[in-house]
Parts: structure tokens; C-alpha cells; sequence
């Protein structure tokens, strides 16, 4: 009688546990995400209230619905934790009740009649050992080969159709400049036999995967990097090279078209922009060869001025540096023609922005956040800064600005766990939201033609002007922390890490400030005139001068010169990275420095 | 009573609008953790000298049912699970590794203490003081045993478990013991879900058959095994002399008893030993193929280290920028974090995960060969016995045998 009730009892908690964990587990899908801080009728009450402040009615209403919001919200917890102590107390009882229910059944084990030997087991067992060991090398290699960079390259491969692999090799064996140290393919030969011929005993398609080099995985995808703070994560740069005995020269090739405008490299491909009076057109070349693979003309473009707008010498129609995500490119040009087009060379979408009214020329450069093209157009007319959908050119945002004409470029500063758009301009730095074009923040401190860039750091934007100051301003509320009036520089863009702010002047000063205070660390007189901007990468300061010398300083407060050594190439552009690779553009080529 | 000032945030933010109240400062009362430290080593010697008495001198079970109700009670749910001489494991790689690392006593008593019981009288820690065995121990219902070969296999994954958490260990990356505990989430009644469901399973397993997690998972029931076959003080099935009567290798409910071998199978003596051989020689290559395995995928191994994968995150940032930043990357940027540095990071822990999963590797390796070596060897046992490296020691013949 009682092992009978002991079983009912058992068999009545084992449906209340199955029927209470099923309940719990629902609830728990129910309020994991629930906040009770952020109600919709809350979240919408608090809009109301702030734009009309001084309704002390609707803050008691809100209030009341937040305390009520919060009340719930412990409740539904209590109710939780209830329903959990039933939970352990009717899983106390089935247990107990359980092991009430099967205490009589045991008996003392039986004598086995025909016990198997041990023995017997353990070949068995032997062979599920060689099974299981078998399976998990297999899956090791399998996760080795996976992860493996060549696999990585090879699949890449494959995603390219066929064709396109088709005009890519062609694009290889028709330029005249692609020389490997094995390469002894003749003129007439098919691009399918110039490999195959690079390859012997192998066809073509085997030939693929050891003719295509790894997709380098570090990005420099507009004028000073990603957000244009000038620091690339690129690893394993040389600190050394020399241009005409091709030391750690990957290639060069001579440029079509000049522009003061930097190169940017997404992927396997390089692209930048060139202009004469004749033409204006974005390129794109090859990372690994220096081969063109395209070139596309900014042509018949609704708006575009018959008559080109002066422009000096030193600034010319393609000062602007061109941006990419990986899948468009977009270019400015001096007459105000924007551009963008796929990473094929096909144009998307094109349009004339209205000639900009500037004296020496244009030369913002582009920036790309999220899928919105910035572009900084101050100028004597209609100063403004505006955002297009870079998929169709449509306007997402476009604001205004009460600054002169400027020649710097927008940056992305990161502040506390925002994006903030920070444009240079005379006489402000200004933050936006990058999203609508909102402002953040506002510090009226500059003076003159503004032509370099701002930077930032640990939520601290710095900017710096000739004839004007060095500041350095609080990313969170705007507030300036300290200003310098030691160095400024002219073109070239400051770079800043957490500890240190360095820039380069057009009169040859090079100098490093704290940081945190301002005070100026030390200083060096090179002797050259910079233009280029310093790039910080792998903890070194790499920095051309416009004679085509390359500085290359340790990043921090003493700024110690590593390495000095004359290029040959008169050198205005800042040189772009990758893993491995730096990108050179010069006043007549475009080179690029891997260790070889 | 101690007591401190909170400086933390709320864990919810006050109302939005200020009424004119004044809010108190917070005050937490701090547990006093010296003398509830003091209490969990008293209690874990007191507990398992108990067990050893109850097993070796008594030969009876009802104190250690006793013990395993109070340690699921007091180490389990009252305690929370933490410390547990299991997790401990981890402390002391690290200590052992990383001369940096302050180990606090208490950690290294719970791992030496539940050792020196094991070379002295057996694994009585996993008896019924452990509270994840005693838990397991105390839902068992009926006895299903599993194929010996099965288990033989699945015996050797709690020597993988151990090299792995104690190579995670070493690198800094995590506690994988404690961070993949089936059971924390009951103790404590709530946590990651999966691990909850997972805890469950193990439990509705262990209502049919003996101990899964100590016998399939539990990395310091492999080390501690490993005491056990030379405690001073082993437990015997019978206070007489075995009369191979089978009853103990049938009741038992985790195969800790070894039977004697009725040579059933016959297999010429040359063959067994051509076998053997063989295993000797591919132990090295097992060795070395496990330790350029191991090292093959170190790199995606130390994607466990929290800096590795940041990193992943912070390139993927600066290649393709977000408006809203995961909490992680707010912190790097908010703490001024370059990537520069990150990378120098992330490089020294890729060469530790090389260095140690080598090694990790090649002990992986050493385990499964020596499994297989230990396959190998015929024995010449003529009554059933103990297996002292098996989880032995709660078994309820004790009282069946102790009435002879």
C-alpha cells in the first residue's frame, strides 16, 4: 500500500515538474529581454517631456509608470525565484518517492550465469579507441585546413565566377609591367597558356590557387585609414626600402594621370583618382602586381561645369582622396563631380555637387560610415557637409556649415561608445552624428586656411592649424582641455595615440605633445617640408616628406628617428597599408614596399 | 560586521527626475569570508576523514548518505558551488605557470586536501563529499550499466577535459572548469540556460545509471585516480577471502570492480605481445602527431582568450565601422586601447597557446596511447578486485559485504 503510494506520489510531482519546467522555461523566453527601464510608453512619454520641459503633470506621470515599471519587474522576479523553490521542492519529493518505490525491488545481484571475460572487452573496446581517435584527428585537420589562410584565399577564389577570373588574368598578361622571376610567357600565348605555361604539368584550373595570392585582411579604406585618425593595424611593414635597386619593392608602376590625392587599398585592389584638364578618372590596381585592372572616367555627368575651375598647382583637380567599403568606390573631383562606381569599374551612380567656389582647389577628401558617403564641402558659396547613400547617391542628411573655405577632411572619432563625424573648419571644430547629420558639439579655435585634418584618440578629438593653435577637446561634452601654440601644421594631419600627439609641419618641424597635458615632449627640425601626413602603424611613425624622404619614427614621447633614407620620388600623398604591404603614391608612380 | 561603501553603480539608474529626495548612501554588510572559509576547509576534512572511517573501519553507508545530503546542502546550494576543489585545479596551473598569480590558501587547500585523502585512503572525496557527486549519488535510482568497452572509451575524455582546462588556465583565457560547470546553475537555481538544460540531462541520467558526470566528465576525479592506485589505506571487497561469487562485479554501479580473467578468449602469447609492441612504438608517434595538432590549431584554440577575440572585433571595427559599439569595443576605445598594443597582446598570447597546446597535445597523445597499451595487457587476476583509479567507494555492497 504505501509503495503504491509512494508511486502515485511520484508519478503525480514527475507531471508537475515536466508541466512546471515547461511553464518556467516560457516565462523565461517571456522576460529575458524585457527592461523595465525602457518601456515604449516611457521611452515615448520622456520624448513629449523633453520637448516641453516644464509640465511637472507629465513627470508625475512618467513617474508613476516608471515606479510601476520597476515594481512589475521584481514581481515577475519574485514570481520566478516562487516557481523555481516549488521546482526543487517537487524534484525532492519525486526523488525520495522514487527511491521509496524501488528500495523493495532490491535484492541482492544474481550470480551471472555466463559472465563474459574481460578479455573479450577489450578488443572491443581497442577498436572504439582507434574509431573515436580516428574521428578527432580527422576533425583537427579538418579544422586545421579550414582555418588555414590558403584555404581561406583558394575558397575566395572559387566565390570569383568565371568569367570575371577570365578578364582578371587577361588584365595580368596584357600590361606591360608584370614581371615574375619565372615568368618567361611569350606575347602570343593565351592568358590560360601564359599560366599554364607558369605551371608546368599542371592545367589552368590547378594552376589557380598558386597564382593567386592571400587576400590581405587589413583595410586602408580612405585618406588616412578607415576613419582617416591616421593609424593602420597593419602588421610587418619594412622600415627599409630603395626604390631603383628594388629592395623590399614589390613593384612600381608610372601613374597615367597626377592628383595629390591618396592611394586606398581594399582587398587585392588599389584605387585612386588622376586628372588633367582632359580627363578625370578613378583607378583601380592590382595590390600584388601593380597592374591596372580598370580605369573609369567621370563622363557626361549630369551638371558637370563645360569650363574647369582655376586651381593652383600644388592642389590641381584631384586632391581629394577616393573611399571604398569593398563593394563601391567613390572620387571627388575638383569641378565638384562625384562619382561612384563597383568594384569591377561600372559605374552606379554619378552627380555634380555644383562647382565648388575655392581658391586653390578642392581637396576634401571622402569618407564612408556605415552606408553613408560624407562629404565635407566647405566652400565660399554654400558650406555644407552631407551624407549620400553610397549604394544610390540619394541625400540621407546634409547640414549647413557657417565655416570659410576649408581643405581638410572629415574623420570618425569614437566617444564614448559613439561615432562622432569631426570636421575642421575656420573658425570651428564641429561634431556630428554621423547617423543624421545632428550636432554634437562646437569650439570655435581655429584661424587662416585650414588645410590639415583633426585626429582623435581615447575620446580626445585634437585639431591644429597654421597661424592658428593646437588643441586638443573633450569628445563627450565638447569642452577644450588644452590648447598649444608651440608647432602647427600646414597640410599634413596630426596623429594621436592615448599618450601622445605628434604632427608635421611644412617647415620641417616634427613634435610630439602629452597627451593629457599639452606640454610639448620634444621636437625635431628635419630640414623638409611635409605635406603627406604621418601614419602610425606598428607602433612606428612612418612620414614622407615632399622630397620623397621617408621618416620613420618610435611612437612615443621622445619620438627617437628609426630610419631616414631618401625614396628618390618627390612624395605629397599619405602612403596607405596593409598587412605586409605599404602603398606609395609619388608625383609620377605608384609603388609598393614588401619585404622581399 | 564589516561593512563598505558602495561606490558601484546602481543596477538600475535612479528615477530620471529629481523630487527633492535625499538618497541614502548604500551600505552592504560584507560577508565575513575568513570565517566561512575557515568553516568549508574544516568542513571538507571533517567530512572526508568520516567517509574514510565509514568505509574502511566501518564498512558501512549511512554516514556517507548523511555527508552527501550535507555537502549538496552546505557546499552546493548554500555555498553556491565556489570553491570547489575541482575548479581548483585551475588556480593552481595558473599559480604554477604565472609566478604573478596570488593563489589564495583556501583555493590550495580544496586541491590538496581531497589529493592527500586520495594517497591516504582513496578517492573519498568523490565518495560523498564532492557536492556534484553527491548530487548525482543522491538522484540515483536504478543501476543500467554500460557496455564496459563504451566506457572504457568514454574514460579517457575526462584526461582531455583536464589538459584543456588547465592549458586554458595557463594562457590566462578562462576557467573552462568553471565556466562549463553543469551544475553551478542548480546550485545556485539559475543561470546560463544551455548549461542548465545540460545539468538536468545529467542529473535524469544519473537517476539510471551511476555518476555520469564523475565518471565520464570530472577532470579531478582523473588526477585524483591517479593517487588512489597507491593510497596507503585500499579499500578490500571483503573482510574474507573472495570466493568469486560475482555478486560485487554485478551490483556495482560505476565498474570499479575488476573481475578475474577466465582466459575465455584464447589468443597465442606472441600475438598479445606483437600488439603490445606495436603500441609502444606508435605511443611516440601518438605523442607527436597529438602535439603538432594541437599546435596545428593553436590559433584558433586562443580564440577562447577574451584579448584574441577583441582583437577579431576591433579589426572588424576599423574595417567596417558601426554607429553603436558592443560593450567590449566601448571599453577598448573608452580606455584609450590602441590596436598596436592589442596586437602585441594578442601575439604573446598565440605564442603561449603554441608553446603549452604542444605540450597539451602531446599529453593528449601519451593519454590515448597509454589507454591503449593498458588494453593491451593481459593480467593474471584470479578474484574480483577494486579498481582503485575507478570511482569506487560509495558502493552500497559495502554494507552487503561488511555483513559476511
Amino acid at each position: 500500500m504505501k509503495r503504491k503510494i509512494a508511486r502515485n506520489i511520484a508519478v503525480i510531482s514527475a507531471i508537475f515538474i515536466v508541466t512546471f519546467s515547461i511553464m518556467l522555461v516560457t516565462n523565461y523566453f517571456q522576460v529575458k529581454d524585457v527592461n523595465p527601464l525602457q518601456t515604449e510608453v516611457v521611452e515615448t512619454l520622456k520624448e513629449i517631456n523633453d520637448a516641453n520641459a516644464n509640465n511637472p503633470a507629465l513627470k508625475e506621470q512618467i513617474r508613476q509608470l516608471d515606479l510601476l515599471a520597476r515594481r512589475a519587474y521584481f514581481i515577475r522576479m519574485d514570481h520566478l525565484m516562487t516557481g523555481v523553490y516549488l521546482l526543487m521542492g517537487m524534484l525532492i519529493l519525486f526523488i525520495i518517492t522514487l527511491r521509496y518505490y524501488y528500495a523493495e525491488t532490491k535484492h541482492i545481484p544474481d550470480k551471472e550465469i555466463d559472465p563474459i571475460d574481460e578479455w573479450a572487452i577489450k578488443p572491443q573496446a581497442r577498436k572504439y579507441i582507434r574509431w573515436g581517435v580516428a574521428g578527432m584527428a580527422t576533425l583537427a585537420l579538418l579544422f586545421v585546413a579550414l582555418s588555414s589562410p590558403y584555404l581561406s584565399s583558394s575558397q575566395q577564389e572559387e566565390e570569383i565566377p568565371q568569367d570575371e577570373m577570365v578578364a582578371y588574368v587577361e588584365n595580368i598578361v596584357e600590361s606591360g609591367e608584370y614581371i615574375q622571376p619565372e615568368d618567361n610567357t611569350p606575347e602570343a600565348e593565351t592568358p590560360a597558356e601564359a599560366i599554364a605555361a607558369d605551371m608546368p604539368g599542371e592545367t589552368p584550373a590547378e594552376a589557380a590557387p598558386e597564382t593567386q595570392p592571400e587576400t590581405p585582411r587589413v583595410t586602408h579604406n580612405g585618406f588616412r585609414g578607415n576613419t582617416s585618425n591616421g593609424i593602420s593595424a597593419a602588421r610587418s611593414i619594412p622600415v627599409t626600402w630603395n626604390l631603383h635597386a628594388g629592395e623590399n619593392i614589390a613593384w612600381r608602376t608610372e601613374i597615367p594621370r597626377g592628383g595629390y590625392n591618396s592611394p586606398v587599398i581594399h582587398g587585392n585592389c588599389i584605387y585612386f583618382s588622376g586628372a588633367d584638364e582632359q580627363v578625370r578618372e578613378l583607378y583601380c590596381y592590382d595590390l600584388h602586381t601593380g597592374k591596372q585592372l580598370w580605369s573609369l572616367a567621370a563622363t557626361h555627368i549630369p551638371g558637370s561645369p563645360a569650363q574647369l575651375p582655376k586651381t593652383t598647382e600644388d592642389t590641381g583637380l584631384a586632391a581629394s582622396t577616393v573611399v571604398t567599403n569593398g563593394k563601391q568606390v567613390c572620387a571627388i573631383f575638383a569641378i565638384g563631380d562625384l562619382l561612384c562606381a563597383d568594384t569591377d569599374g561600372k559605374q552606379l551612380w554619378a552627380k555634380n555637387l555644383g562647382v565648388p567656389d575655392n581658391h586653390y582647389g578642392y581637396a576634401s577628401s571622402l569618407l564612408i560610415h556605415g552606408n553613408l558617403l560624407i562629404i565635407q564641402y566647405d566652400n565660399a558659396n554654400s558650406p555644407k557637409v552631407l551624407a549620400l547613400d553610397i549604394a544610390t547617391g540619394a541625400e540621407r542628411w546634409s547640414r549647413s556649415r557657417t565655416e570659410k573655405v576649408t581643405w581638410s577632411s572629415p574623420i570618425i572619432a569614437h566617444v564614448n561608445n559613439q561615432s562622432q563625424l569631426v570636421l575642421m573648419g575656420n573658425p570651428a571644430i564641429t561634431a556630428y552624428n554621423p547617423s543624421n547629420g545632428e550636432q554634437l558639439w562646437r569650439v570655435e579655435c581655429l584661424t587662416g586656411e585650414v588645410g590639415a585634418s583633426a585626429c582623435s584618440a581615447a575620446g580626445i578629438i585634437y585639431g591644429a592649424s597654421e597661424y592658428s593653435k593646437l588643441v586638443a577637446i573633450n569628445g563627450t561634452d565638447g569642452s577644450v582641455l588644452w590648447e598649444s601654440d608651440e608647432f602647427f601644421p600646414e597640410v599634413a594631419s596630426p596623429v594621436a595615440t592615448k599618450d601622445h600627439v605628434y604632427i608635421a609641419t611644412s617647415y620641417g618641424i616634427v613634435a610630439a605633445f602629452d597627451s593629457q597635458s599639452g606640454e610639448m615632449t620634444t621636437y625635431r627640425e628635419l630640414n623638409a617640408e611635409f605635406y603627406s601626413s604621418p601614419m602610425l602603424v606598428e607602433g612606428k611613425i612612418y612620414l614622407f616628406s615632399n622630397d620623397g624622404k621617408m621618416h620613420i619614427f618610435s611612437a612615443n614621447g621622445d619620438l627617437p628617428l628609426l630610419s631616414s633614407f631618401e625614396t628618390g620620388e618627390r612624395t605629397f600623398a599619405t602612403p596607405a597599408f596593409t598587412d605586409g604591404k605599404m602603398v606609395v603614391r609619388t608625383e609620377q608612380s605608384i609603388y609598393c614596399v614588401a619585404a622581399n | 560586521m564589516l561593512s563598505t561603501l558602495t561606490t558601484a553603480q546602481n543596477r538600475f539608474p535612479k528615477p530620471d527626475f529629481e523630487s527633492g529626495y535625499q538618497y541614502p548612501d548604500h551600505y552592504y554588510p560584507v560577508p565575513n569570508e575568513t570565517l566561512w572559509t575557515a568553516i568549508d576547509i574544516l568542513l571538507l576534512a571533517g567530512m572526508m576523514s568520516v567517509v574514510a572511517w565509514a568505509v574502511l573501519k566501518q564498512r558501512t553507508r549511512k554516514p556517507i548518505i548523511w555527508i552527501s545530503i550535507l555537502s549538496v546542502a552546505y557546499f552546493g546550494f548554500f555555498r553556491s558551488g565556489c570553491v570547489c576543489s575541482i575548479g581548483a585545479i585551475q588556480n593552481v596551473s595558473l599559480a604554477l605557470a604565472d609566478p604573478g598569480y596570488v593563489m589564495p590558501v583556501s583555493v590550495l587547500l580544496f586541491f590538496i586536501l581531497p589529493i592527500l585523502f586520495a594517497f591516504l585512503f582513496g578517492r573519498v572525496f568523490c565518495a560523498g563529499v564532492c557536492p556534484l557527486g553527491a548530487l548525482q549519488e543522491l538522484v540515483n535510482v536504478k543501476n543500467y550499466r554500460l557496455s564496459k568497452a563504451l566506457t572504457t572509451v568514454l574514460g579517457m575524455i575526462p584526461w582531455i577535459y583536464l589538459i584543456l582546462a588547465i592549458l586554458y588556465a595557463v594562457t590566462r583565457s578562462s576557467f573552462i572548469i568553471c565556466r562549463f560547470d553543469p551544475f553551478i546553475g542548480i546550485f545556485r537555481l539559475g543561470g546560463d540556460l544551455s548549461f542548465l538544460i545540460f545539468g538536468v540531462l545529467l542529473l535524469i541520467a544519473a537517476i539510471f545509471t551511476g555518476r555520469p558526470f564523475c565518471r565520464f566528465l570530472c577532470p579531478y576525479g582523473a588526477l585524483l585516480s591517479l593517487f588512489s592506485r597507491v593510497s596507503v589505506r585500499k579499500p578490500t571487497l571483503t573482510s574474507h577471502s573472495c570466493i568469486n561469487c560475482e555478486l560485487c562485479h554485478n551490483a556495482c554501479p560505476v565498474d570499479a570492480i575488476m573481475p578475474p580473467y577466465g582466459n575465455q578468449v584464447k589468443e597465442s602469447r606472441a600475438e598479445g605481445v606483437r600488439r603490445l609492441i606495436k603500441y609502444f612504438i606508435i605511443l611516440p608517434v601518438m605523442i607527436v602527431a597529438g602535439a603538432f595538432l594541437m599546435r596545428a590549431a593553436s590559433d584558433e584554440l586562443s580564440r577562447g582568450h577574451k584579448d584574441v577575440r577583441l582583437y577579431d572585433r576591433v579589426v572588424e571595427q576599423e574595417t567596417n565601422p558601426q554607429d553603436i559599439l558592443s560593450i567590449d569595443l566601448e571599453a577598448f576605445y573608452g580606455q584609450g586601447g590602441t590596436i598596436e598594443a592589442l596586437t602585441e597582446k594578442v601575439e604573446k598570447i598565440q605564442n603561449d597557446f603554441k608553446q603549452y597546446g604542444t605540450v597539451a597535445g602531446a599529453l593528449i597523445g601519451l593519454v590515448i596511447g597509454i589507454t591503449l597499451i593498458g588494453l593491451s595487457v593481459k593480467r593474471t587476476r584470479k578474484t574480483y578486485d577494486i579498481n582503485e583509479a575507478n570511482l569506487c567507494k560509495l558502493c552500497p555492497l559495502l554494507q552487503l559485504l561488511s555483513a559476511e
